[in-house]
């Protein structure tokens, strides 16, 4: 946003990852996404997100299936999500 | 099993609706917006069980964090984080050359243990010291930081004289214990004091509690342990140096020390106007000063 | 893909062991400290601060706030002889408002956000202060310097001047804050180092940033002007001189001195004190006493920044480390340090 230069120097070489699924829980800034085969998953939102928190409350209020962009964090069980966007359910 | 009495008297609970007022059933305490809440935790009953790290971070739903055992006892979180607002101490007591005494006092185990918490304090420094205004005081005179707002400048962090709030490098935000602010609002009490199996941590009106706690701590001296004492009460260690007193006050058996806590923290905002006032005046005094080297002859 | 995971699990460092479980309740480090310790872990947090960046800002924006002080004072004294003088601590004063701004929103951690410092003002918050401190003295600074620099090539419209001259004294009553508030921010704080000695630390601030203000509008400066400055800078740093020594008294009164016995303890002590006060004050003594060798006092000058700055880093790294010690903190935390009964408000 304000800084694109502190970005580039900060994305490092972590290798960006995508899951898809429901958000059934959130708490401030974190969020459980629930995946297509039942296994759940807590992210933290980014410092750097394009999402601010008061977005994700909305998300879980409608069971929303989400796209997440992630990677994962140091001593943590969970993962940093950088992006959150609305998805389609995949053709059954 | 039986229905307790209050609950037959509730209406009967929708499935798709909580239980009104579930604090009543569960703690005892209506929780109403104006009155102070906060724990009460007897360490005599604490049996190291967790189950209040495990139900805050279920509630809260934070990550685990600090993977690892540290070899401290049965300590494996180590302290308050931002992703750890509940941590249980362990301090095994010992006697001499390491080895635990196999005579011991009456009624207390050579084992300490308690569940650290956030204080929210009377007159909170981390309140006091944020500058966004993020952290405030609720409607149950708890103190919550405001994820919205804050911006991370990590001020609050060496003000809380306990070490509690942390930054979290990963979100850009200061985090700590809400004392479940959004159960709280629905009439539950908070999942820690919930899930405590002992009722260690009792939830409760901060008189009630004070209350309960200054006659347990004549029981216990009654019974022998006459080294029990409150931290935190009005008066207490942990509630000097103009901290008031603290919301989530404790039951100790040993110097405050042993379970990393300080015995008399002070209110860092005292220290403000002295500061600034005797830097002010220096400068005046140095700019005076100038002002005479400055206009005068050589 | 297990192990990757296992490598990205693992903590960053090592868990300290101890020898064995009831270590818990082992002496502190050090023998100022008989006392237990919870497994000698800290009993508070360090505040999370880049100690080069904030540092960093301290020095700007103190310089820029004794330049601004200095120059008003100059001008007043002065008038037109001062001219020189008075033009450079107006583009010294611009310093805050522009790199320590930006040294400020890149500490934050979600630093998209800055604005909300703005937010409110609290008096028990030395940050919150601070913030507004720096916004007063950032407008008028850069109204002054706009408008002296318009006058000086649009002499056709006096109100120019007229308006560079009004925003003098706001700009130097908001410098003199600068000099001096964050000695206050870090007081206000549960470090031990820190929180020992608040007043005498708020003169040491202010007083080396006046010598640092005066240093920087003296380089390069002969004649009289350069004399007067020479001579300001000296009477600050012998007032920091003396804050330092109280400071220190009250370090070693209150239990928090071995916090200043590691690396950054040596730091201040050559660098802050050594090299940035006695240093300097020995070379402008003998300076002056020569009727000012331009050479000693261009050295003098640069030991006095280099010092400045110094003093701000490593007054930061050692209030860290005074966070990090449980002997040190459990040793300050003693009910024999809380404040007597008339201090207290």
């Amino acid at each position: 946003m304000a800084f694109p230069l502190l970005r580039m120097q900060l994305s490092g070489p972590v290798a960006m990852r995508t899951m898809e699924g429901v958000v059934t829980i959130v708490q401030e800034g974190r969020f459980q996404l629930t995946d297509d085969d039942g296994v759940s998953h807590l992210f933290l939102l980014s410092h750097r997100a394009a999402v601010e928190p008061d977005q994700l409350p909305p998300l879980q209020h409608h069971q929303a299936r989400v796209r997440v962009h992630y990677t994962p964090a140091r001593n943590l069980i969970g993962f940093v999500a950088h992006s959150v966007e609305r998805s389609e359910m995949p053709a059954a | 099993m039986d229905m307790p009495a209050r609950a037959a008297e509730e209406p009967q609970s929708r499935l798709d609706r909580m239980i009104p007022n579930e604090s009543e059933l569960t703690a005892g305490v209506r929780i109403e917006p104006g009155k102070s809440y906060g724990f009460f935790t007897d360490t005599t009953l604490c049996i190291g069980c967790k189950a209040c790290e495990v139900a805050c971070k279920e509630w809260n739903n934070l990550p685990a964090d600090n993977i690892g055992l540290t070899g401290q006892s049965y300590d494996n979180t180590g302290a308050l984080s931002a992703n750890s607002w509940r941590h249980v101490n362990f301090i095994e007591k010992a006697g001499a050359c390491g080895v635990r005494d196999n005579t011991q006092a009456p009624f207390q185990s050579g084992w300490l243990m308690m569940s650290d918490v956030c204080k929210h304090c009377h007159n909170a420094p981390c309140l006091e010291a944020c500058p966004t205004g993020a952290l405030f005081r609720t409607e149950f005179d708890t103190v919550v930081v405001q994820q919205d707002i804050c911006n991370g400048c990590g001020y609050c962090v060496p003000a809380c004289p306990f070490g509690v709030v942390d930054l979290s490098e990963l979100d850009g935000k200061a985090h700590k214990c809400t004392l479940c602010y959004d159960r709280l609002k629905g009439g539950l009490e908070p999942a820690c004091a919930k899930a405590c199996p002992t009722d260690s941590i009792q939830f409760g009106e901060l008189e009630d509690l004070q209350e309960r706690a200054e006659k347990r701590v004549a029981q216990l001296h009654e019974l022998g342990a006459a080294n029990a004492y409150l931290y935190g009460a009005p008066g207490s260690p942990g509630a000097t140096g103009d901290l008031g007193h603290l919301n989530a006050f404790f039951l100790l058996t040993d110097r405050p020390e042993t379970y990393n806590l300080p015995p008399a923290p002070t209110r860092a905002a005292n220290r403000v106007a002295p500061s600034l006032g005797t830097g002010l005046a220096a400068m005046a005094g140095l700019a005076l000063a100038a002002f005479a080297i400055l206009s005068g002859r050589d | 893909m297990s192990e990757r995971l296992a490598s990205e699990l693992g903590p960053q460092e090592q868990p300290r062991v101890p020898p064995s479980a009831s270590q818990a309740s082992a002496p502190g480090r050090s023998a100022h400290w008989d006392g237990p310790t919870y497994y000698g872990r800290p009993q508070l947090k360090a505040a999370p601060f880049n100690n080069w960046v904030v540092g960093a800002y301290i020095f700007i924006g103190g310089l820029s706030g004794a330049a601004a002080l200095l120059s008003a004072i100059a001008d007043r004294a002065r008038g037109h002889e001062a001219a020189p003088v008075v033009r450079r601590g107006r583009f010294l004063s611009m310093l805050a408002p522009t790199l320590g701004t930006s040294l400020l929103i890149y500490d934050l951690h979600t630093p998209q956000r800055f604005y909300n410092m703005l937010r409110l003002v609290k008096g028990t918050s030395p940050m919150s202060l601070g913030s507004w401190i720096l916004v007063s003295f950032s407008a008028f600074s850069a109204l002054g310097t706009l408008a002296a620099e318009a006058a000086r090539w649009m002499p056709r419209f006096p109100w120019l001047r007229r308006t560079a001259r009004a925003t003098q004294l706001p700009a130097a009553v908001a410098g003199a804050g600068m000099t001096t508030y964050t000695a206050a921010l870090l007081s206000a704080t549960s470090t031990p180092l820190w929180a020992a000695a608040p007043q005498s630390m708020a003169v040491r601030f202010g007083s080396s940033s006046l010598a640092a203000g005066a240093a920087a509008l003296a380089l390069g400066n002969t004649g009289r002007m350069g004399r007067t400055l020479d001579k300001v800078a000296l009477l600050a740093l012998a007032a920091e001189l003396a804050a330092t020594c109280v400071s220190h008294n009250t370090y070693r009164r209150t239990g928090v001195a071995p916090a200043l016995n590691g690396e950054w303890g040596k730091v201040e002590k050559l660098g802050a004190t050594g090299l940035g006060t006695l240093l300097p004050m020995g070379l402008y003594a003998v300076s002056l006493a020569r009727g000012r060798s331009p050479m000693l006092s261009t050295l003098a000058g640069l030991a006095t920044l280099a010092g400045s700055a110094t003093l701000r880093v490593s007054i930061m790294a050692a209030g860290d480390e005074s966070a990090n010690r449980p002997d040190v903190s459990f040793r300050f935390t003693q009910p024999r340090n809380l404040p007597k009964r008339w201090f207290r408000r």
